[in-house]
């Protein structure tokens, strides 16, 4: 018989914290493989940084020349432009698997991950690290300083949104990229996606009206990504918030599950000798 | 003349080869309705709020059929730097240098026969989105001079491209220069957004610079079509190609003597 213990931690906490440390640790060692060739891990930052600014100057023109869209002005994209390559940089530094799916799925690379006692979908997801993510983060981050919007609430604020907006961006990739469950090699589609969420979250939300502002909270949930935690760092309110968490949490949710409904489906390639 | 015949076949099976994969050509392809989408959104802003619907010279028409060639020229470049620095990184370049065919020439007809398909397939797709959203394209007279044009930014893309892929020679990470050359063609190649809309003095630096000849010259040829604007383009591209072919030719001749074989 039990003994009841009102100290004893739930076992549902250990386990988070389980896998939190294992997550963890995962990421160490990607770190560690980065650091590998430090050179071209610099290289690949700097290179990032390089990038987004020249892209960005784009904006600085156009708004030069035509001044503001519907009431956005480039203090407004430097900060739309920072929540956004900033999440996207996250996801690819920390998650960049999930830029991979379809093609671990299509061939057959899952049997490494299924082999193993961890959860299959994070583990595969966070065992790539992208170096130029970092760059695409640090990126983001001077931008949100070049915003006109920088206080000290404001930066817990952004790094909130950032983080919840990485979670919504690395659900949407993982629900495409499982599609390749059911078509084939979804990498194709999975690719428009991904160009569809980035063009989308960049430009102003102020652009898109009626059915077009519908597609992007639902089906390539970009708003998720620039608009709305854009909108949550400008000043806090529980609206936003709410939108953005329970936002993220539902992508979240309906990719581990798409995740595991097409992992039913999978069918091995008998590749553990490769990767081991 | 025969010399040419083996990289016209190598043309012939990479364009043959470009079609294997109709999905992913097709998936590559279609990205450009979308992105005429929100660039139709975003310029109808500026275009309305002038009495005359012209800026710089072009209306809303102009700007949209212009942004589906830049585009479809843009979204139907193939992996030729990626290509060429592994082949440079992973010692292949070493194994193709006894073979009867030289490396660059090899390269520009595999990355042409690529291009080809790619970018009729966007051009076709842009083109029936562009025409739904502003209506008909501009003087079909002047399309034959836009596809020298559109041939000659090939060209000169690759003289770029290959000159970045060289870098692997000397350094050990390329992509950060293709990021850099892809956003410079996005910005000062006019890809984005036409340089006439650009302030005087960037629009002067950026018509000196070759991004320019790649993606603005051809697409602004198009909506304007004149014999005085295709002879201007024309010698830019020439010049360009011209003076990158020689130092494309220099580096990769460094490059091989750089180039060290272990084993086999």
């Amino acid at each position: 018989m039990n003994e009841y213990h009102p100290t004893r931690t739930p076992a549902w906490i250990l386990l988070i914290m389980r896998e939190l440390k294992f997550l963890l640790a995962v990421w160490k060692t990607n770190i560690a493989s980065a650091m590998e060739y430090r050179a071209a891990f610099i290289a690949q930052m700097l290179g990032m940084i390089l990038n987004n600014a020249v892209y960005f100057i784009f904006w600085v023109i156009f708004f030069d020349r035509f001044r503001d869209v519907r009431g956005w002005e480039l203090s407004d994209m430097f900060l739309v432009f920072g929540v956004a390559a900033s999440a996207f940089g996250l996801a690819a530094f920390l998650f960049g698997n999930a830029f991979y799916l379809s093609e671990i799925i299509a061939r057959g690379r899952l049997d490494y991950y299924l082999s193993l006692p961890r959860p299959i979908l994070l583990h595969t997801v966070a065992s790539r690290s992208i170096s130029s993510g970092l760059g695409d983060f640090t990126y983001g981050i001077l931008s949100y300083l070049a915003s006109g919007y920088c206080t000290w609430d404001g930066f817990g604020r952004f790094l909130c949104g950032v983080v919840l907006a990485c979670m919504a961006f690395t659900s949407f990739m993982i629900i495409v990229h499982s599609l390749t469950f059911w078509l084939g090699n979804a990498a194709g589609f999975a690719g428009l996606a991904l160009n569809a969420m980035v063009t989308f979250a960049l430009y102003p939300v102020t652009l898109f009206e009626g059915f077009s502002k519908l597609i992007l909270f639902t089906i390539v949930p970009a708003a998720l990504m620039g608009a709305l935690p854009a909108e949550f760092v400008r000043a806090f309110s529980w609206g936003a918030l709410g939108k953005l968490f329970l936002g993220a949490l539902l992508l979240l949710g309906l990719a581990v599950l798409v995740f595991h409904r097409g992992l039913r489906r999978y069918e091995s390639g008998s590749a553990i000798q490769v990767e081991v | 003349m025969r010399k040419f015949t083996k990289y016209w076949a190598i043309f012939k099976i990479q364009l043959i080869n470009s079609l294997a994969y109709p999905a992913e050509l097709f998936w590559r392809s279609i990205i450009v309705v979308l992105f005429l989408w929100v660039f139709a959104q975003l310029w109808k802003l500026p275009f309305a709020g002038t009495e005359s619907g012209v800026i710089a010279g072009l209306t809303y028409a102009d700007t949209l059929w212009y942004l589906m060639l830049t585009e479809a020229i843009e979204l139907s470049r193939t992996r030729l730097i990626r290509n060429i620095s592994e082949a440079v990184k992973d010692g292949s370049v070493a194994y193709l240098l006894n073979k009867p065919y030289d490396f660059l020439l090899y390269q520009l007809s595999t990355s042409l026969g690529e291009t080809f398909f790619r970018w009729l397939l966007t051009t076709l797709l842009g083109g029936a989105m562009a025409w739904l959203l502003v209506g008909p394209p501009p003087d079909p007279r002047g399309w034959p001079l836009v596809l020298v044009a559109i041939l000659g930014s090939w060209v000169l893309n690759f003289c770029m491209s290959a000159l970045i892929g060289l870098l692997a020679f000397v350094t050990e990470e390329v992509a950060p220069f293709e990021w850099v050359y892809q956003k410079m063609i996005f910005i000062l190649g006019g890809m984005l957004i036409p340089l006439d809309f650009f302030p005087a003095w960037l629009q002067n630096l950026a018509r000196c610079l070759p991004f320019a000849y790649q993606t603005y010259g051809p697409a602004r040829l198009f909506v304007d079509p004149s014999l005085e604007r295709f002879a201007a383009l024309m010698l830019g591209q020439f010049t360009w190609i011209a003076g990158l072919s020689l130092l494309l030719a220099l580096a990769y001749n460094r490059g091989l003597r750089r180039l060290a074989i272990n084993g086999g």
